[in-house]
């Protein structure tokens, strides 16, 4: 599905959540939204799924979303306080509403989903975890097979082994039944390996949108003693840098050229790939002059 | 269709076990009240004027309030879910009106068994109206104060008149204040009045309604 954002903003009272925002999502990826707390990602998932009114154009294969029916059944956001139920329902309630409402709900799979993450059927959504309640939350949001899902800090609460089997159960189910399919998450490393395209906002705005490997060949890690690595580094856009003794490691944002990684070479530097999270940390603090 | 069968089904059925269960209670009190006094106004008429409109005012909140934010996050639009509430609306207050009729005819059984004095019960197009309206303004005023927060009290006045208007035909629901014998002032003129007040009520909410932000829930 593709998604087309065009100065979108999102405001409460005096309080400027999303700011002019545009980008497109190609469709059938996933994708993942980072920003830090209060940046705005929940907000951007609101617009693009019809939770409010937008300010702005939010375009799904071309159709406007908010209040469109044929839109709104093609997309699915789960937050992590859980909208697809109310909190006096069971967790079975919560099953037949999307068995009752959406044409691409695919009940078997939510049965499996259940199983998978030990949800109680019979108990009331108020009175799970809130790591059973992003369970829940993922499993409406991958069985109602939307062409469009959203996945808000789905992760909550959810253990190690759990977080393990929803990211296997994502990326299964992503093979089998593509989508565009876009999770915000904290834990960027734990899904660094699924995300094909990695937008990151900041303050409500778009600070990048990248394909995930060409964000992470954007950084590199040039280590080596300090007066090498200053020299090497004098004109590029440094994101960081870490000093112990004579040695210095710096993160620079951008790619380097053949002439540059030669000059590397030859003055005897150690050049590495640095983290997705490490790239986003640097991307959105105040620093190099990049925001 | 579907969001109507949704609502006529998780709704209708739990009140429907709620009258049952308010009109067992009220012949027991009824009985309870008989061995010191004697019976002289219908017990019924009571739950189904008084307490009645408060249980489908509350349907109606329950259906803006917890129903439409469940809906949108399954893809269906706030119109389809205004459209089916407002069917729904007709549908509920008619299954009300019929079940507070069909509790008048078994507590008549009782009370001629029991030589008791029923007294006024009113018509049972006045109950269907009375319950019309009071699920409308419930719509309305979740509707408000949902997407407003304390700015829906503007709401509230409309609320109140339109509720007390579709009451005026009920037996035992007092007069209005500055006004005496309401009830021969306009006559059946009321229970236009009562369907205008529906009208209205659902125009509002639905006004309202149509931009309603699905915010999250405390967690």
């Amino acid at each position: 599905m593709q998604v087309d954002v065009r100065g979108l903003t999102v405001r409460y009272g005096t309080i400027t959540a999303v700011d002019d925002m545009s980008f497109s999502l190609s469709g059938n990826k996933i994708y993942g939204l980072l920003g830090r707390n209060g940046s705005g990602k929940t907000s951007l998932m609101s617009a693009l799924a019809g939770y409010r009114r937008p300010v702005g154009s939010v375009l799904l294969d071309g159709a406007p979303v908010f209040e469109n029916a044929r839109a709104m059944r093609n997309v699915c956001l789960v937050r992590h306080t859980t909208d697809a139920a109310d909190k006096g329902d069971k967790v079975v309630h919560a099953l037949e509403y999307g068995k009752a409402w959406r044409e691409t709900w695919d009940d078997t799979y939510a049965r499996e989903l259940v199983e998978l993450f030990g949800l109680p059927l019979k108990t009331k959504v108020g009175e799970l975890s809130l790591g059973q309640r992003s369970a829940l939350g993922v499993t409406i949001g991958l069985a109602s097979r939307s062409p469009l899902t959203m996945l808000d800090e789905s992760h909550l609460g959810m253990d190690t082994p759990t977080r393990y089997a929803f990211y296997d159960a994502l990326l299964q189910d992503f093979m089998r039944h593509p989508r565009t399919i876009v999770i915000s998450t904290y834990l960027i490393e734990e899904l660094a390996s699924l995300l094909e395209e990695v937008l990151i906002i900041d303050n409500g705005r778009l600070v990048l949108q990248e394909e995930a490997d060409v964000l992470r060949s954007r950084g590199t890690e040039v280590t080596g003693t300090a007066d090498d690595v200053d020299a090497f580094t004098a004109g590029l856009t440094v994101l960081s840098e870490k000093s112990l003794g004579r040695t210095k490691s710096v993160m620079v944002y951008g790619t380097l050229d053949d002439a540059q990684l030669v000059h590397a070479r030859r003055l005897g530097l150690e050049l590495g790939p640095i983290a997705l999270q490490d790239l986003f940390v640097h991307l959105t603090e105040p620093v190099g002059g990049l925001r | 269709m579907r969001v109507f069968r949704h609502l006529a089904t998780s709704l209708a059925g739990f009140s429907a076990l709620v009258a049952a269960g308010v009109f067992v209670f009220t012949v027991a009190l009824t009985f309870a009240v008989s061995l010191f006094k004697d019976v002289v106004i219908s017990g019924w008429s009571v739950a189904a004027g008084q307490v009645g409109p408060w249980f489908v005012l509350f349907v109606g909140v329950h259906v803006i309030h917890n129903v439409l934010p469940v809906a949108v996050a399954h893809g269906r639009t706030r119109r389809e879910l205004l459209g089916a509430a407002t069917g729904f609306s007709v549908v509920f207050a008619a299954a009300m009106a019929a079940v507070a009729w069909l509790g008048f005819a078994v507590e008549g059984g009782v009370y001629a068994l029991m030589d008791w004095t029923a007294g006024d019960r009113g018509l049972p197009h006045a109950y269907f109206l009375m319950y019309l309206v009071w699920c409308a303004v419930g719509m309305l005023l979740a509707a408000a104060f949902d997407t407003s927060g304390l700015a829906g009290l503007v709401a509230l006045p409309f609320g109140i008149a339109f509720a007390v208007m579709a009451k005026v035909r009920i037996p035992g629901s007092g007069e209005l204040p500055f006004l005496r014998n309401e009830m021969s002032l306009l006559g059946a003129g009321w229970h236009v009045a009562s369907a205008v007040a529906w009208l209205l009520a659902v125009a509002a909410t639905w006004l309202i309604a149509k931009n309603m932000p699905v915010r999250s829930k405390s967690a």
